[in-house]
């Protein structure tokens, strides 16, 4: 997991579920369109293909009523959640532990019926489950103390440039990331 | 600046410093002390140890790999703010 590829692709997933998830919990019942536009139910049926479901997912439902903002949602939560450098299985692990973790009701129950959905068994559930309390607890007890980060030297600095770019000239990288000896806590 | 002096590694008991090695293990990285978080759960090893232990078997290879769950733990460390 050294390739910051990875990593930039986690952080949008991160995004796109908490955007999702702050829709659906809130209580906006009343934007739902009772009758969808042509253009929506489009939507709609790419949505419904993609979770493999007769139902559309709520945090899209809630949107509906601007066809066109629907459609560039949905066309950055597909790309967040499907295949890339990491699977969609994975990120729905993901996607499941940043709902537990801010306490989303539609995003634990959505993301958990997603992980089952693409094989993920109970024992693979309780994992997940059990790294996001554990590490519910470690930053809880970090911030309370106030501890510094410690561990930044235990990953190699990715130097490889953004996608389709050039990777900085040396004297360039240097300035942006000086190498700097460990610190004792 | 954390809110208690932490402790050396040398200023822990044998016991606990045995632990300590076994941290530099997991993490497989030779830190100058051991992490801070390591010597925060030592202070009070019958809470500590319970706690270590289920996070080793959280986060041992199962349905998941270790990779995929320092990812997890890493969003959720994340979401929480918590820049340690």
């Amino acid at each position: 997991m050294a390739d910051d590829a990875l990593w930039y692709e986690a952080a949008l997933l991160v995004g796109v579920t908490n955007a999702l998830n702050v829709v659906a919990d809130s209580p906006l019942d009343s934007l739902e369109p009772a009758s969808p536009s042509a253009e929506a139910q489009a939507v709609f049926g790419e949505i419904r293909a993609f979770y493999d479901r007769a139902d559309v997912p709520l945090a899209f439902r809630r949107v509906a009523a601007d066809p066109g903002y629907l459609a560039d949602l949905w066309g950055a939560a597909r790309r967040a959640f499907a295949d890339n450098r990491l699977t969609r299985r994975h990120k729905e692990a993901l996607a499941f532990a940043v709902s537990v973790t801010t306490r989303s009701a539609f995003g634990a129950a959505f993301h958990l019926a997603e992980m089952r959905r693409l094989g993920v068994g109970e024992r693979g559930v309780m994992e997940v489950l059990g790294v996001t309390q554990m590490f519910s607890s470690y930053t809880k007890i970090a911030d309370t103390l106030q501890l510094e980060p410690d561990m930044d030297g235990l990953a190699a600095v990715d130097r490889s440039p953004a996608p389709g770019g050039t990777a900085p000239k040396r004297e360039e990288r240097e300035r942006a990331a000086p190498t700097r000896p460990p610190e004792a806590p | 600046m954390p809110t208690v002096r932490l402790r050396d590694a040398s200023e822990y008991p044998a016991p606990i410093q045995k632990l300590f090695e076994m941290a530099k293990a997991w993490f497989n990285y030779d830190f100058p002390q051991p992490p801070a978080m390591s010597r925060v759960m030592a202070w009070d090893p019958e809470l500590g140890g319970f706690h270590g232990r289920a996070m080793k078997r959280a986060m041992a290879p199962g349905e998941f790999t270790r990779a995929e769950k320092e990812m997890v733990a890493a969003v959720v460390s994340g979401v929480n703010a918590c820049a340690y």
